[in-house]
């Protein structure tokens, strides 16, 4: 899973990162005006929250070993 | 009988848009611009302007120059990419209107790279090949989406659309049968809270994305969901066996690795792209066949050697300043683009190195766009448009490729933007001259049961139900394998079919706890819907031809299967028909 890691002292609570995800990782916390990580199991690392935070408060994290369905899997099966 | 308002928030609009992507947003500003009095809605499921895929490393657009003749295009084409199931006619005018969708594109959002004479900054993707190519800013999805903000058009974000709402009597969970009402309107929920939408039109234009099962990083967002709605309110789907886009992707990182098909080699270190002639326009389906059998013949690992990679070194010259030529100093300045891909490509370096050599395989994209629209964007439900990658094969322009892209790279963007503004200008004319829709509240009634069912399922339930990503895993475990997908075979189609009818069984099951695995649930729907497609149409076209490749039937078959491979719902049953290309009409046979 990647992660995504926020410094919340730095954050100025622009709301950039929430709107900028396109799988809908984050969800924003109204009472302290802060982004939350809330589904960072699908982050895909387009990296555009890291990117386009002002303050430079995220790092994405990638974990290039998320799932990843088999492209041969089924081969051996079919020697022919 | 029940009320619409007894089942959640009604929105009323005269044209509802389902999705904010580039299609979806050209649709928009075209309809505003022509009509300002006009309401337009656009219901997004994440953030119109951020969300889709033109800002995810995107940017190249095709088009033809002045001095470009549509014929020769025409003969290329049908010649070399779409092998004669082209609609010629909608290949021409798309041609034909290919620069001014640009320049049109431009007026709103200024990001395309222009000379100091104010003229196109414009290259060829290889020389020779008979189109163009120029390229915009990162941000000209989001200039759009400000743009038609300006204009008026509203905008509901967090919003996931699921269905399609028609007018008329429905009985039981079943739709109306095609054809026999229109579409007015939609209905869905809010991805933060969870609460019902419903939405009351004159004309629905879906412009969802098309279905790339969440397997590639930045083609995640396409999950299909408009494809299955159209699907289920009983519009035809045409093309669905060119579904399965491919490219070669880096070992670790998954990322494509754009040329790699031009430099292939196995273990033994045999060349293996003899196939690759010098005016291929793009990656073909047979890299991946290629792929295939080297790696069953134990042959692997299959390896691409980067300094033969004429499309990388090209690329890469081609933004580099004091890269292209003498004389020009930067073809293409993009900052925004180019902070994209230079922290992808720092990351993904971490993962695959940056040798001469790089490990690939076949990655699946899918880029499945299969509902059927006419040369007005209208599917064959009335009232019911649809545009960009929802159409793109279904409007039969690109012919037996999976399209967008349909090898040539940079045709999904301007074929987007072509199909929005046409879809602009036909539902003006559409809604000038019906009553405000009233959808069937039966039919939203029971639609809705079927959309919130997994929230239920969790609700009532005490164990764990079943995740929706164990089962979006299981369609991909049936779709991302090249000898299912793309080196196809009737036996192991077969088999892959089953693996989708057993995921389809599980539907059922399926449980979620909060408004986002809901969505992810019904997306899931949708996947396997889309996989169904894809197969059922493989299966039926006994030939090879384009990307479709058949191990089992080698040869295209023109004598048999000029034909378009059609498939709507009947009953519930997929059913499975073709209908004659008129080729005799067209300007190029076979
Ligand atoms: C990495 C990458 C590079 C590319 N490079 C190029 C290029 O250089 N040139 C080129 O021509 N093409 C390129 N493409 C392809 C091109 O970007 C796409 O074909 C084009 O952007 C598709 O536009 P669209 O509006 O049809 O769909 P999308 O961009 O997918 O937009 C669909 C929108 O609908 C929303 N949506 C989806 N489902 C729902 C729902 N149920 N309810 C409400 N909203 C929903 C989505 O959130 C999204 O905003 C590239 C694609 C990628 C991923
Ligand atoms: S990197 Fe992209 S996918 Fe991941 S959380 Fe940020 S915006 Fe979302
Ligand atoms: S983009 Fe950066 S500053 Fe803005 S809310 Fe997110 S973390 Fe905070």
């Amino acid at each position: 899973m990647n992660m995504i890691d926020i410094d919340l002292e730095a954050c100025d609570g622009c709301k950039i990162c929430y709107k900028a995800c396109f799988v809908d990782v984050f969800r924003w916390d109204e009472a302290a005006k802060r982004p939350q990580v809330a589904y960072p199991e699908d982050c895909v690392q387009c990296n555009l929250c890291e990117l386009n935070c002002p303050t430079g408060a995220i790092n994405v994290i990638v974990d290039w070993n998320k799932p990843f369905p088999s492209v041969l899997e089924h081969g051996p099966r079919y020697p022919e | 009988m029940k009320a619409l308002g007894d089942l959640g928030i009604v929105h009323d609009t005269e044209v509802l848009i389902v999705g904010g992507g580039i299609a979806g947003l050209t649709a928009a500003i075209a309809t505003k611009e022509k009509s300002p009095a006009t309401q337009v809605l656009v219901v997004e499921k994440n953030f119109s302007g951020w969300a889709g895929q033109a800002n995810k490393g995107a940017g190249v657009f095709m088009f033809l120059g002045p001095d470009d003749p549509v014929e020769r295009f025409l003969d290329y084409h049908t010649h070399n990419i779409g092998c004669f199931l082209e609609d010629q006619e909608l290949l021409a005018l798309f041609a034909a209107e290919s620069q001014a969708t640009i320049e049109n594109l431009d007026s709103w959002c200024h990001t395309f790279c222009r000379n100091a004479d104010g003229s196109l900054a414009v290259d060829t993707f290889k020389p020779g090949l008979p189109w163009r190519l120029a390229a915009a800013e990162h941000d000209t999805q989001m200039k759009a989406q400000r743009y038609a903000k300006r204009l008026g058009v509203d905008f509901l974000e967090k919003t996931m659309v699921v269905d399609v709402l028609k007018e008329g009597a429905a009985s039981g969970n079943a739709p109306p049968a095609a054809g026999t009402s229109r579409a007015a309107g939609a209905i869905g929920f809010s991805l933060l809270d969870g609460s019902c939408h419903l939405f009351r039109a004159k004309a629905v234009i879906l412009a969802t994305g098309g279905q790339s099962y969440r397997i590639m990083s930045m083609w995640n967002g396409a999950r299909g969901d408009g494809i299955a709605a159209a699907y289920r309110t009983g519009a035809q789907v045409r093309n669905a066996e060119f579904g399965a886009f491919m490219q070669l992707v880096n070992k670790r990182s998954k990322e494509p690795l754009l040329g790699a098909e031009d430099a292939l080699y196995n273990a033994k270190g045999e060349c293996l792209s003899s196939w690759r002639r010098e005016f291929e326009p793009d990656v073909d389906s047979m890299a991946g066949a290629v792929w295939y059998r080297e790696m069953l013949a134990g042959n692997g690992p299959i390896v691409t050697h980067n300094d033969e990679n004429w499309l990388l070194q090209h690329t890469t010259k081609r933004t580099e300043k004091g890269g292209h030529g003498d004389d020009t100093p930067e073809l293409w300045n993009r900052p925004k683009a180019e902070a994209f891909w230079e922290r992808l490509l720092s990351k993904t370096a971490a993962a695959d190195g940056r040798g001469p050599v790089s490990e690939v395989f076949p990655g699946f994209l899918g880029e499945f766009s299969p509902v059927r629209v006419d040369h007005q964007m209208a599917t064959t439900v009335a009232g019911l448009y649809a545009i960009g990658n929802t159409a793109t094969s279904g409007c039969a322009m690109a012919g037996a490729v999976p399209a967008s892209p349909g090898r040539i790279r940079g045709k999904a963007l301007t074929s987007s933007a072509w199909m929005g503004i046409r879809a602009g200008a036909a539902v003006l004319d559409y809604v000038g001259e019906v009553p405000p829709g009233q959808p069937d509240a039966d039919l939203a009634a029971a639609l809705k049961k079927q959309i919130f069912a997994p929230l239920r399922r969790h609700e009532q339930s005490r164990g764990p139900g079943l995740e929706p990503i164990d089962l979006v895993r299981q369609v991909q475990a049936a779709i991302a394998p090249v000898g299912y997908s793309i080196y196809k075979k009737k036996g192991r189609m077969e088999e892959a079919l089953g693996l989708v009818l057993e995921a389809q069984g599980r539907i059922p099951e399926l449980s979620a706890d909060d408004p986002h695995h809901l969505a992810a649930a019904n997306e899931a729907r949708a996947m396997i819907l889309c996989a169904e497609m894809f197969y059922r149409a493989s299966l039926a076209r006994e030939e090879s031809r384009g990307w479709h490749l058949r191990e089992d039937f080698p040869e295209r078959n023109d004598a048999m299967w000029l034909k378009w491979i059609l498939l709507q719902d009947q009953d519930g049953e997929m059913h499975v028909s073709t209908e004659e290309v008129p080729v005799h009409h067209y300007p190029f046979q076979p």
